[in-house]
């Protein structure tokens, strides 16, 4: 059976130490712009940290939400593409074909996570920051979009050498650079296809549930968190 | 990022060119045929002495890339064969000092085309080296005598049941 490659996001482990956010970047070669084009919201993150504070002070509560390409699997990003840039692989990833892309942008606005980002420069990295650039992943150039990948080229490496050995995946050995980083083991990838993968286990947890589920675009990504959480007693 | 790419076209697309020939050739892809290396190698005077491909290119069965052979590689046989070739010393004199071959590459696809090719798998496949390489001996330093764009790629996925989703070759 083909691969379904999904996500758990585990909010309740979550400390917001942003090792994701810096893994990410290193991993897929994402430039930095500097913090005048910033923001003007022309920074790029494959992933980041969302911050929400409940409560006012002193009771105030600081939760976080890492948030990263969903692959939907009805994406809103695909059906507007007009070039096939970006469209649904078998293996369930939205992919984002460089060559094909002509940066009309209509992905990112159509995109309601906001996870799409265009490329308004030539990257640049100066040296001798260009020697820690990943060669198993693409530089884009100016006037493309590009977006979580799940660590594709990870995925090809990893179902590559099972291929040699003729061997199967093994559930936990694949993991895109976030889910490797994180200290707090907070964010689980896998096959949901697996119905043994903990990715398959997790994301049918009570705990669950997706990111703006009410627009329909299906995303493969589940969230976990306790509900109802209140502060202890303090006593 | 301002490194040229081996082509000499920018390493980024851009409408300008440094110069007006080099916006000619990117525009109708060409590309050097025959490149100038750092020594007279002969791939035909080697694989008649019945060596084989991986005595050089010892990463081609096992993962993406084949290797080009650094000057270590070229004296595992050299320190004791040939000595006496002014080519051959130059070569130890260079591992004396430190410095590598600085080969230049001849098969290879800009950055905007975005390929990510794997040579492992068709090894494994038994798709042989001429199909994508032609007959290496007749080549003293190789040369490009086969034109690898898309179409000589996907043809063979499509006939050979290989994946031909674009996230095969482009990501
Ligand atoms: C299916 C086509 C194909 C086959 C078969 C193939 N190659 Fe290649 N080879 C390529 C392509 C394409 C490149 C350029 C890759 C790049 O730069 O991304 C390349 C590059 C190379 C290079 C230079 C870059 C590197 O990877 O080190 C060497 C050396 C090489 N091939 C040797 C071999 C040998 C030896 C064999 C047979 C054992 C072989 N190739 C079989 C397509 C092929
Ligand atoms: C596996 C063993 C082997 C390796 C590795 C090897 N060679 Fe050779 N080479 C030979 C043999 C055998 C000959 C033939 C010697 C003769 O003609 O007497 C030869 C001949 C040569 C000659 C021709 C000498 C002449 O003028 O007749 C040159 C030049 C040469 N090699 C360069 C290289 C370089 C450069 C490398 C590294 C890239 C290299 N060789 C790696 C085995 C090897
Ligand atoms: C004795 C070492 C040796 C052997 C054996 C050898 N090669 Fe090479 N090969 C080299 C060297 C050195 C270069 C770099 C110089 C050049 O481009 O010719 C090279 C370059 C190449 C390139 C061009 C790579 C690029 O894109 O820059 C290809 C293709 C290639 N070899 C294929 C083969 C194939 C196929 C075989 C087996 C039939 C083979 N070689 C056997 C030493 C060797
Ligand atoms: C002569 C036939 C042939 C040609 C030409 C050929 N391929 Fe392939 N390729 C195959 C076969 C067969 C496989 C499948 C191997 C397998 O299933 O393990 C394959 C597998 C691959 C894979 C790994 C597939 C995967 O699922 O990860 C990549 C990447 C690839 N080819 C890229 C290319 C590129 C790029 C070119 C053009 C430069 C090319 N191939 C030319 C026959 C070919
Ligand atoms: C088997 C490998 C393979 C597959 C699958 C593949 N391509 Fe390609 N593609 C290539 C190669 C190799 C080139 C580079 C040709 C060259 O530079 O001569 C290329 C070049 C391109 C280019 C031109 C890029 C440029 O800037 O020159 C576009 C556009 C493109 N591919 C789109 C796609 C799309 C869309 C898909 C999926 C439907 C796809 N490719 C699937 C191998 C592949």
């Amino acid at each position: 059976m083909a691969h379904r490659w999904g996500m758990v996001v585990d909010l309740d482990r979550c400390t917001g130490c942003e090792a994701c956010v810096t893994a990410c970047h290193a991993e897929n070669n994402i430039p930095t712009v500097g913090a005048a084009e910033a923001a003007r919201g022309r920074a790029m993150h494959w992933i980041r940290v969302e911050r929400y504070w409940e409560g006012e002070f002193p009771e105030a509560r600081l939760t976080f939400r890492p948030v990263l390409c969903q692959q939907c699997d009805n994406a809103p990003c695909e059906a507007v593409c007009p070039t096939y840039a970006s469209h649904q692989t078998d293996e369930g990833l939205n992919a984002q074909v460089y060559n094909r892309c002509i940066g009309t942008r209509y992905c990112a606005n159509a995109c309601m996570y906001n996870v799409r980002f265009f490329n308004f420069f030539h990257p640049q990295w100066e040296k001798p920051l260009q020697l820690q650039l990943n060669p198993d992943v693409s530089l884009r150039e100016a006037g493309v979009m590009e977006k979580c990948t799940f660590c594709v080229q990870r995925i090809k490496a990893a179902k590559s050498e099972a291929r040699a050995e003729e061997r199967e995946l093994v559930d936990g050995a694949l993991q895109p650079a976030c889910a490797q980083a994180c200290p707090a083991g907070a964010l689980v990838f896998g096959d949901l296809n697996d119905p043994e993968s903990r990715v398959a286990r997790l994301s049918e947890s009570p705990r669950g549930s997706k990111l703006l589920e009410e627009y329909g675009a299906e995303p493969k990504i589940t969230y976990l968190q306790r509900q109802g959480w209140h502060e202890p007693d303090a006593q | 990022m301002a490194q040229p790419s081996r082509w000499g076209t920018p390493s980024v697309f851009t409408t300008a060119h440094r110069s007006a020939g080099e916006a000619f050739r990117a525009f109708f892809d060409m590309r050097p045929d025959e490149v100038d290396q750092p020594v007279a190698f002969s791939h035909q005077l080697h694989l008649e002495k019945e060596l084989v491909c991986t005595d050089c290119h010892e990463g081609v069965e096992r993962g993406p890339v084949a290797g080009l052979p650094s000057v270590n590689t070229c004296l595992i046989c050299h320190s004791q064969i040939a000595t006496d070739r002014p080519i051959i010393q130059e070569i130890t004199a260079m591992q004396e000092k430190g410095v590598d071959l600085a080969w230049r590459r001849v098969y290879g696809y800009t950055r905007e085309a975005h390929v990510r090719f794997e040579h492992a798998p068709h090894i494994r496949a038994g798709v042989d080296c001429s199909t994508c390489h032609g007959d290496m001996k007749q080549q003293t330093v190789a040369r490009r005598v086969v034109e690898m764009d898309m179409a000589f790629c996907v043809n063979c996925h499509k006939a050979k049941q290989a994946s031909n989703d674009c996230l095969t070759c482009h990501f």
